[in-house]
């Protein structure tokens, strides 16, 4: 019996580090690198962990509520009242009202909005349109409609304030700090501070991951194969981001035809399998098949001789092509370009900012509903009206109707990736790709 | 214009035209010197751009060996092979070109296409003609880059040793500024790439342009940068792409002829032939242009100094030369006024030493001759005289006589018819001497002939004159007609003598006329002269007759003194005039008198 409880004890001993090593405990500042801006919309690394939504989108895509606690709906779906989360605090202290939220409603959309108006009612705010809003809720989440209020006080360096778990402490040497909001109506966040070093090349990131002066580094696609064979321990998203190409329906490609023959001659296998190193998925359509089931329908494959056909001899003028700045989304451009040459047009690359008569970007697929998906999707391109009703025959053909204007060309659904250090724990990608930092933990300090 | 003046004019243009030649034959010589020197550079140029050429070939060629060579990229080639997936290494070019310092790199697969391109990310894929050239010498290619521009460059092929089927390297460096401070050049000389001269020949995607691309000025660089006035190379730049040939010229850059140069371009072809660039070798003619000014400066000096210098030779010549030639010519001129006395110094023994004692002989002899001559003329004017006094003192002394001897003879008779005899042969006797004293006056007024005094007239009112007198006095069927001009024929006359003189000729046509005919009494100027006819219808004159008619005493009619066409012409001569006579026989006769008008 002794012996048993001597083993027992050992074994409870043995036990504690076990436990003490599972359990996420707070303190410490993590270090994040990335290559672009923290800020950037969509889904910048940092705008969800200073800013919410009324509502935001669970694991499955469906919207759950946020600084909004429920909604209803009301004159089929044309009046949506939204009552507000109690006892939320801006990282000032300053409390959550519903005149807040309309601000910064009315200041984030102040036009081509989802609602025709909005309006504070008590604890409430009340949305109301002509045509019907059926996913107002799931839009509400997206990047473009986070809450956010204006600092009252000039001289600071955070102009916004937000309800995040996160608040804004300086910008120095490219290095974005930012504090735990203790007042967080969520909790307050593991980590005591966040670092997010902004520019930093994929290159020097791996290094500082390496040497441990990085806790959170970016995978992009193209290195996710060689992040792997260094055996890096990488985070990689559902595809959360549509690469496409937007064609100008004026000036040099007012035709449809030819636009209709850009389309046809871009080689989208060689950008995914290539220039993205299989980390891509090919598309012509804007939804996932995982969201639709219906992607299939929209043919990838790449027709030279039926772009020729298109073209029907008619060369236009030389046309420009912009496309971000990142070196990856550069080589897509050329090989767009390179395409394109091959069917008789004459392309250049655009130069700095300047917007091409064809314009490669990235869409963030920032919903699992659909409807509100494709509407997100819409509107981000540019298209105003609402997708009024959700039965997949239905998107399906809003979606074709758009896709026929060849304005938009869908390419490749991408993925976002990051590597992290061992002593990040709990680190996961939310359904946008962002990493999750506030739920992120360190293992010790450094 | 004077001997002087043309020996100043020989002397200066020849000294000038020594000048000429002797300076354009020294700028001709230099040209050459220069067109010379400037085709050694130019040739020395063009082998040490081969030298360099080889040299960067070499180094190409020995950089993709080593990169071939090298594990990692054989282990690379041996993965593409045996796995088939050329994804993995789409940047590999471009991380491996800078490590073998080459402009260009690409990888190509077995299957001739792109597997990653350093100059062109985005080519993966495409074919890339040039990987069949494998293991062979460097080349020159024109190469397509993504902003839709070409580069030149200097390209070898290499396949990676171990793989099979092979992966191949393609990969140079780029002909362009660098390269051309690479060149040694010579002061004054400026080496020019134009690069822009083909078709690009590495993409089998791009369709080719059918025809050269139109000269941009813009494409043709320099070792240091932009080219100044580089639209001034078209010319040659296009006629040695279009040609294929080495082509050089002298270029004016400027307005200003030391601005010129002598470019020579040289087209670089590929291995087919095809002209891909061209290079400009350009040697600035400054210094040669300022060498001429400098000789023609100095040519102009000489030249100033040759004319001037001649200038003082001519005068030095004068003195020795044409002095005594303008002497002899100033004494010529005296003679020939009528001064036979004249002489030239004797200089000395050379041609114009004999040229003027001849000279002077000449006149010598002339003199005498002349004074021979007079002589005679004069013994046989007295002669003439003589015989015209015997002649026409004879005639009233043989009356005289015959009425003597018939006085003689009537004493005898009874006195009354000896008083009739003797108041006839008184009569007789007195008519006889009374022509014999107008004989005696006629040869009288000759000898005393007075000086004209001149006086303005109009030759007009001379004319009136005589008509006024002669005309109204016409008879036996005369008549007298009188042409004269209108306008005014001022003369320096004596009214007097030319009075005279007309009536002497229209006393002669009237009697030239015994049985009528026309008298005609003209005038009208002729040029600075005025010329007055008198003419006639009478017989006319033997040609004979016409040439002595103004000999003194001659005479055609039988009681003539033969002084009046002599005393006619010593007035007209007086007068500086000359008379003439035209006439045929039975034509009657005209007598011209030219006479020099009146200077206003």
């Amino acid at each position: 019996m002794l012996r048993r409880c001597v083993i027992s004890f050992f074994l409870a001993l043995l036990t504690v580090p076990g436990q003490a090593r599972t359990r996420p405990h707070y303190g410490g500042t993590l270090r994040v690198e990335i290559e672009g801006d923290p800020w950037q919309q969509p889904n910048g690394i940092a705008r969800r962990l200073l800013y919410q939504g009324l509502t935001r989108m669970d694991e499955n895509g469906i919207a759950v509520p946020a600084l909004a606690l429920e909604w209803k709906a009301d004159s089929d779906n044309r009046r949506w009242q939204f009552r507000l989360r109690p006892g939320v605090h801006f990282s000032d202290g300053t409390a959550l009202t519903s005149v807040n939220v309309v601000a910064s409603l009315n200041a984030s959309c102040r036009e081509t909005c989802p609602w025709g108006a909005v309006r504070a009612a008590g604890g409430a705010v009340v949305f109301t349109s002509d045509t019907p809003m059926p996913v107002l809720p799931a839009l509400l989440a997206s990047d473009p409609f986070l809450i956010a209020l204006p600092n009252p006080d000039p001289s600071s360096d955070n102009r916004l304030l937000g309800t995040g778990p996160y608040e804004a402490a300086g910008f120095a040497n490219n290095v974005l700090k930012l504090a735990a909001n203790e007042n967080c109506w969520q909790g307050r966040p593991f980590a005591d501070a966040i670092e997010i070093r902004v520019h930093r090349a994929i290159r020097d990131q791996w290094l500082d991951l390496g040497v441990g002066r990085a806790d959170i580094v970016e995978v992009p696609a193209e290195q996710l194969r060689q992040a792997q064979q260094d055996h890096l321990r990488v985070l990689t998203s559902a595809p959360v981001t549509l690469l496409a190409l937007e064609a100008a329906d004026t000036g040099a490609l007012a035709n449809p035809m030819l636009r209709g023959a850009i389309s046809l001659a871009i080689d989208r296998g060689a950008l995914s399998n290539v220039i993205y190193q299989k980390q891509a998925e090919v598309t012509a359509s804007l939804l996932p098949a995982e969201i639709t089931g219906y992607s299939f329908l929209f043919a990838t494959d790449r027709d030279l001789n039926k772009a020729h056909q298109l073209r029907g001899g008619l060369t236009p003028a030389q046309l420009t092509l912009s496309s971000p700045a990142s070196p990856t989304s550069q080589l897509a451009a050329q090989r767009i370009a390179l395409n394109l040459r091959e069917a008789g047009f004459n392309v250049q690359m655009a130069t700095g900012t300047q917007r091409g008569d064809l314009n490669l970007r990235t869409f963030a697929l920032d919903s699992g509903d659909p409807q509100s998906c494709l509407e997100s999707l819409l509107r981000a391109a540019g298209q105003a009206a609402p997708v009024s009703d959700s039965p997949p025959a239905a998107l399906y053909k809003a979606e074709h109707e758009f896709l026929d204007r060849k304005t938009l060309i869908p390419l490749l659904y991408l993925r976002r990736s990051y590597a992290a250090s061992g002593r990040v724990r709990d680190l996961q990608l939310d359904p946008s790709g962002t990493p999750a930092l506030a739920d992120a933990s360190l293992e010790d300090t450094p | 214009m004077s001997l002087r003046q043309k020996l100043l004019l020989l002397l200066s243009l020849t000294v000038a035209a020594v000048v000429v030649a002797v300076s354009w034959t020294v700028l001709v010589r230099i040209k050459r010197i220069f067109d010379q020197r400037d085709q050694q550079d130019t040739a020395l140029v063009l082998s040490q751009f081969q030298r360099e050429f080889q040299h960067h070939s070499a180094e190409v060629s020995a950089a993709l060996e080593r990169l071939a060579a090298s594990e990692h990229v054989r282990t690379m080639a041996f993965e593409i092979v045996q796995s088939g997936d050329t994804a993995p290494y789409l940047t590999q070019a471009q991380a491996l070109a800078p490590q073998a310092q080459l402009d260009f790199l690409e990888i190509v697969g077995p299957d001739g296409n792109v597997i990653s391109s350093a100059q062109w990310p985005a080519r993966f894929g495409y074919p890339e003609p040039a990987a069949a050239q494998t293991a062979q010498p460097a080349f020159l290619k024109r190469e397509d880059l993504p902003d839709g521009s070409t580069a030149l460059g200097l390209f070898a092929v290499r396949a990676v040793r171990g793989a099979e089927p092979a992966v191949n390297l393609v990969g140079g460096r780029r002909l362009d500024q660098t390269f051309l401070a690479d060149l040694p050049v010579a002061p004054g000389m400026q080496v020019y790439l134009y690069a822009d001269a083909g078709t690009a020949t590495t993409s089998a995607t791009l369709q080719p342009p059918a025809t050269s691309p139109a000269f941009d000025p813009r494409h043709l660089v320099a070792s240091n940068g932009e080219v100044l006035a580089a639209g001034k190379y078209q010319a040659i730049i296009s006629t040695a792409i279009h040609s294929g040939r080495q082509t050089s010229a002298i270029l004016y850059l400027t307005s200003r002829r030391e601005d010129s140069v002598y470019a020579t371009a040289i087209p670089l072809k590929n291995d087919t032939g095809a002209v891909l660039a061209v290079l400009t070798v350009v040697l600035s003619r400054a210094e040669m242009v300022a060498a001429q000014q400098h000789i023609r400066s100095i040519s102009y000096s000489v030249a100033t100094a040759g004319i001037l210098l001649s200038i003082v030779m001519s005068l030095w010549i004068a003195a020795r030369v044409s002095r005594p030639i303008e002497q002899l010519a100033r004494a010529a001129g005296e003679v020939a006024a009528g001064n036979w006395q004249t002489e030239v110094p004797d200089t000395g023994r050379d041609e114009l030493g004999v040229l003027a004692r001849s000279f002077n002989h000449m006149t010598s002899e002339l003199s005498s001759q002349r004074d021979r001559l007079l002589q005679t003329e004069r013994v046989a004017a007295w002669r003439e005289l003589a015989r015209r006094l015997a002649h026409e003192l004879k005639n009233p002394l043989f009356p005289l006589q015959l009425t003597v001897e018939n006085l003689s003879r009537a004493r005898q008779l009874p006195a009354e018819e000896f008083d009739e005899v003797f108041r006839e042969s008184t009569h007789t006797l007195t008519m006889e001497i009374a022509n014999l004293k107008t004989i005696i006056g006629r040869f009288s007024d000759f000898s005393k002939m007075p000086r004209p005094e001149l006086e303005h007239i109009d030759a007009r009112d001379v004319i009136e004159r005589v008509r006024s007198l002669y005309a109204a006095g016409a008879q036996n069927g005369m008549r007298f007609e009188v042409d004269v001009a209108q306008e005014p024929m001022t003369l320096d006359a004596d009214p007097e003598l030319l009075h005279r003189a007309l009536s002497n000729l229209v006393l002669n046509a009237q009697d030239a006329m015994p049985a009528g005919g026309v008298l005609t009494l003209s005038a009208k100027p002729a040029g600075d002269q005025v010329e007055i006819r008198v003419s006639d219808t009478g017989p006319g004159l033997t040609p004979e007759e016409c040439e002595r008619l103004f000999t003194p005493y001659y005479t055609t009619r039988q009681h003539g003194t033969g002084l009046g066409l002599a005393i006619v012409q010593s007035v007209i001569a007086d007068h500086k005039g000359k008379i003439a006579v035209e006439s045929r026989a039975g034509e009657g006769a005209t007598f011209i008198i030219t006479l020099p008008r009146a200077h206003p």
